[in-house]
């Protein structure tokens, strides 16, 4: 098209404020999608940086790091006090123990000041007791809830013993980090925010590759029968027909049935149930198209085949098909979205809009909403402004009446 | 005499209309009746000499442009022969190149041309494809083409809606002459342009035939501009040729009556009202066309034999054939 | 001669587009007595069938008219509202466009579409009205009317429906037809028993016919006086014979002898040489000056009237002599 007639065909296209404000939407889905690595404020894809701590947690509040349970023994051998920690392995906190008195040990954790939500003490010597502790009913240990300054002492009538040992359990409460989770978290701890942006971007390439594929296919097999006619042309159409008369998420759950789960597997269920709108378009407008003089013309120009429908009869059904393709992407995406909610689609560690939905939607009701509704915004929105892109390239693309 | 460029041979065409393998069986079976056929073309036999125009006149459902995309060689012949030079049309258009050498002009200036293709584009493409101008060279054998047809050099990169009528049936005629024909057809060429503008275009199309020897059939149902171009007309009615004769012994002296009804009928320039004889009947449906004689529920001189008798083209004066029972040599 | 029943007085179409104004009819004055055939001819842009789509109140947006006067039996057209006018329309002037798919219903028998035509405007019983169905469709020459009624439009051949279209702007008896093309698309045959039976028509029904075409041989068989208009304004206005006999304008001289029937067969035929120039961008004065031979400075000016004869009227500086 020359740059004068695009220059007059975005002004058209521009008269409707609906379509302008959908093409910018749907712009910036297309960029989100692009650019979710970017712009996400997580990785939900990397399980290591999970926390089921962190899991349920409404738009707004912060990720806490969890509390940490450390264990260290704590050797007291002829006045020498010894730490060894028994478990994990590595720990934020370390367990201390220092004297603090005559028949008086105390124990902590530094960093000082740390606050614990309990420190236990097990293996205490005859007589000791702990310092505002509490007594197990069975056991032997002793724990006090929330010591302060995250000091215990353990204390005894008489002097302590010379040699014993003991086992200290602290538990650190659960710290708050300074990272927001903008719109809440999922049943496994992901930062919604990351999911849907992640899940912007599998629904859009899955929508372009699987809409465009289909555009392929079907245009092919549209002009293809356009072209030859006869038998090849009624196999084709009863093959659309058919095709046509299937209601499309009952295809795409059968063939995923078979196929097994996976993006490869989407992107063909998808193809396989949109390609016969294209056929259908492609051949009506190339057998209107056909019938014209121009490649009657090209015939008679002894021009091949091939070259008559790819270079004259193509071009002039393309905006249609374009048109089609625009409103055919929302159509793939939203399909998507239905098998992945029905669990048959993407995987669940690479979640799509449908999969967030899907596995939020055992929450809507106790008040854990936006696991559910967010994706389902994001997904709506994206696609009435596909939907309305297309139809108003459908509209611009109708010739005027008035000629 | 020159030599014969063209001949048909009782060519026909024929449609099934409306038909398909379940409904033929159906129609064989429940109503004995055979599946409906238009006979598009009957029977039509015809020849062109080099250099010379044939006129081909005809109302609606006379088959003249179905007998035009036959001759292009763009429609089979359901039967009959076709004779390009001599040689029969099987062969000759198996030869894409060769084939080239008979072209055709189209009627409808809108539908004619390509929307999306460039001018450049739609008149070079096949010249350049058949390998008769190398594509380093094709833009200056357009503006050439362009320049003998009147359009300006920078027309190849404007598309066919940034120009009028007119000038796009210029495009039309410059994208046949670009495949350097010997042989042109023009199927209704001008019906479709304005008079003054139908005058340009029709001085080109001599122009052309005089400059590069052109053969031409020209398709018109309108007799005033047949007249003026042709050395030779033939009348067709619902498929078949009823008179063929040099054109102005066909307009001085018409034999056939469906041509005396067609030249009665024809508008002229004149100073007084004409009083119309009401001219009785409509022309019949092609798919149904009366038996005998197709001409013969309107003819004022028709005969009994007529409705049963197809009559066949005989001479009845030199050069000048008719199919007419009823009308005796001169 | 009668008084004239039908009067245009200085009409202005235009049309207000994104590129510009379209001034398609500038200027445009003629008046129509009962029982006479007006032909109006022109090429494409000519402004022909604005003219006629302004008489009956069919310009739409962008295009209005900006001012003039339309006035049949005193009654002025152009202060009609909408509901007016198209209560108006098919009573007292009616219409009949070259394609008659554009008139006619494709899904609607012929004889409803007729009974709607007439119920629109009359309350007559049925037995009333399918009488005057028959009426006029013999009127018009349809042989077996009857079964015409049943038909679908496209049950019939071109000529039949235009036949039906022309019968149905009877039905309601107007005093006024305006035909766009009628014929153009027919064959010569059908065209001329078309022509004949309208030209009965009017004769007995004593009906004003405005027949817009580019068809100067036809008009000149079937119309009383032309017309001649070019890039929306006219150019020469008189009897038939006035035209075609001693044409004085040196557009429709150029237009008739670029009529194949009046050259030499074989020879060149006379043309008018470049092309008509845009409705955007009109210079004033006279729109033909571009492409005239005889045109001089003057005639960039507005050209006044020039009453040649009672009948015959010229807008030209430089006209040919009688």
């Amino acid at each position: 098209m020359s740059t004068a007639g695009f220059n007059d065909f975005a002004r058209r296209f521009a008269e409707s404020r609906t379509a302008v404000i959908s093409l910018l939407i749907s712009l910036v889905f297309i960029a989100c999608a692009l650019f979710a690595p970017l712009i996400s404020p997580t990785d939900p894809y990397d399980l290591t940086q999970l926390q089921l701590s962190d899991a349920l947690k409404p738009a707004g509040s912060k990720r806490m790091l969890p509390g940490e349970e450390i264990r260290a023994n704590i050797r007291i051998a002829g006045g020498a006090i010894s730490v060894e920690p028994a478990a994990p392995a590595q720990t934020r906190e370390n367990i201390a123990a220092e004297p603090c008195g005559a028949n008086c040990l105390g124990v902590g954790v530094l960093p000082e000041g740390t606050k614990l939500a309990s420190l236990q003490i097990r293996n205490l010597p005859a007589g000791a007791t702990v310092e505002g502790g509490k007594k197990h009913i069975v056991q032997p240990w002793w724990t006090v809830d929330n010591p302060e300054g995250g000091k215990v002492r353990i204390v005894s009538n008489g002097p302590l013993p010379e040699n014993f040992t003991i086992l200290a359990i602290a538990k650190s409460l659960d710290q708050e980090t300074d990272f927001v989770f903008r719109l809440g978290t999922d049943g496994f701890g992901r930062d919604m925010l990351s999911a849907i942006l992640y899940g912007i971007r599998i629904s859009v390439f899955v929508g372009l590759v699987a809409a465009g594929a289909a555009m392929v296919l079907g245009t092919g097999l549209g002009l293809l029968a356009a072209w030859r006619g006869g038998v090849t042309d009624a196999v084709i159409m009863r093959a659309v027909d058919f095709m046509l008369g299937l209601p499309a998420l009952l295809v795409g759950l059968a063939i995923l049935a078979i196929l097994g789960n996976g993006v490869s597997k989407v992107l063909l269920a998808i193809v396989i149930v949109q390609w016969s709108y294209y056929a259908r378009t492609a051949r009506s407008f190339a057998m209107s198209e056909l019938g014209k003089e121009y490649v009657e013309a090209a015939r008679c120009l002894r021009l091949s085949p091939a070259r008559i429908m790819l270079r004259h009869v193509l071009p002039n059904c393309m905006p249609q098909i374009i048109v089609l393709f625009t409103l055919n992407i929302a159509a793939a995406i939203s399909l998507e979205s239905s098998l992945s909610f029905l669990g048959v689609g993407l995987p669940l560690t690479r979640p799509s809009l449908g999969m967030l939905i899907a596995s939020g939607y055992e929450f809507i009701f106790s008040h854990k909403y936006w696991i559910s509704i967010y994706p389902g915004v994001v997904l709506l929105v994206m696609i009435v402004a596909m939907n309305l892109l297309g139809d108003r390239l459908r509209d611009l693309n109708n010739p005027r009446l008035d000629r | 005499m020159n030599e014969m460029i063209f001949e048909a041979k009782d060519l026909s065409r024929s449609f099934a209309v409306g038909s398909s393998a379940l409904r033929d069986l159906a129609n064989h079976f429940l109503r004995d009746r055979p599946p409906t056929v238009l006979r598009a073309v009957d029977n039509v036999s015809l020849t062109l000499r080099e250099g010379e125009t044939l006129g081909v006149v005809g109302e609606s459902g006379c088959g003249k442009s179905t007998l035009a995309r036959m001759i292009a060689g763009i429609l089979p012949a359901s039967s009959g022969e076709r004779h390009f030079r001599g040689e029969s049309y099987a062969s000759f258009l198996a030869r894409k190149r060769d084939a080239l050498k008979v072209q055709m002009v189209f009627q409808d200036p809108l539908s004619s041309l390509n929307p999306r293709l460039r001018v450049g584009e739609i008149v070079g493409e096949a010249a350049v494809l058949h390998g008769l101008v190398p594509r380093s060279k094709v833009k200056d054998y357009v503006v050439d083409i362009l320049s003998r047809v009147g359009l300006p050099a920078d027309s190849i990169g404007r598309y066919p809606h940034q120009f009028s009528g007119g000038q796009r049936q210029r495009i039309g005629i410059a994208r046949a002459l670009a495949v350097k024909p010997d042989m042109l057809i023009c199927d209704e060429a001008v019906a479709a342009l304005d008079v003054s503008v139908q005058a340009q275009i029709i001085n080109l199309l001599m122009d052309i035939k005089r400059d590069s020897g052109l053969s031409m059939i020209f398709i018109s149902h309108d007799l005033g501009v047949i007249r003026h171009l042709c050395d030779r007309v033939a009348v067709m009615y619902l498929g078949r040729v009823v008179e063929l004769a040099a054109t102005a012994e066909l307009f001085s002296s018409p034999t056939h009556p469906y041509t005396r009804m067609l030249l009665d009928g024809m508008p002229k320039i004149s100073l007084q009202r004409r009083k119309f004889m009401p001219i009785q009947g409509e022309i019949p449906s092609p798919l149904n066309p009366p038996s005998g004689c197709h001409f013969h529920p309107r003819c004022p001189i028709a005969t009994e034999r007529c409705s049963r008798i197809r009559p066949e083209l005989r001479e009845i004066a030199p050069g000048h054939v008719h199919a007419c029972l009823n009308v005796e040599e001169q | 001669m009668t008084e004239p029943f039908f009067q245009v007085d200085g009409l202005n179409t235009w049309f207000f587009t994104r590129q510009g104004v379209v001034k398609s009819v500038r200027d445009i004055s003629f008046d129509l007595r009962r029982g006479e055939v007006l032909g109006i001819v022109g090429e494409s842009g000519s402004g022909k069938s604005v003219t006629g789509m302004s008489i009956m109140g069919q310009i739409d947006d962008p295009g209005r008219i900006v001012s003039g006067s339309i006035a049949l039996d005193g009654e002025e057209l152009t202060a009609f509202t909408f509901e007016e006018m198209r209560r108006y329309r098919g009573r007292k002037i009616a219409m009949v466009f070259q394609n008659p798919l554009m008139t006619l219903n494709p899904l609607m028998r012929v004889r409803d579409q007729m009974y709607e035509a007439i119920s629109e405007h009359e309350d007559i019983s049925r037995k009333e009205m399918h009488d005057r169905c028959i009426e006029v469709l013999k009127a018009v020459g349809i042989p077996s009317p009857e079964e015409r009624l049943d038909a679908y439009p496209h049950e019939m051949s071109g000529g039949m429906r235009q036949r039906v279209v022309i019968a149905t702007a009877l039905l309601l008896g107007p005093d006024m037809i305006i035909a766009d093309e009628p014929t153009t698309a027919l064959d010569v045959t059908i065209q001329a028993q078309i022509i004949y039976h309208i030209r009965r028509q009017i004769d007995e029904r004593g009906l004003g016919m405005i027949w817009i075409s580019h068809d100067l041989s036809t008009l000149s068989e079937l119309a009383d006086r032309i017309l001649v208009m070019y890039a929306g304004a006219m150019m020469e206005i008189g009897t038939t014979e006035d035209i075609i006999g001693s044409p004085r304008h040196p557009y429709t001289r150029k237009l008739l002898d670029s009529v194949p029937s009046r050259n030499t067969p074989g020879e060149r035929l006379r043309q008018i040489p470049g092309n008509m120039p845009s409705l955007l961008s009109l210079a004033k004065g006279c729109p033909f000056a571009s492409r005239c031979e005889r045109a001089t400075e003057v005639c960039s000016e507005p050209v006044p009237a020039t009453e040649l004869s009672a009948t015959h009227r010229i807008w030209c500086y430089h006209p040919f002599e009688g």
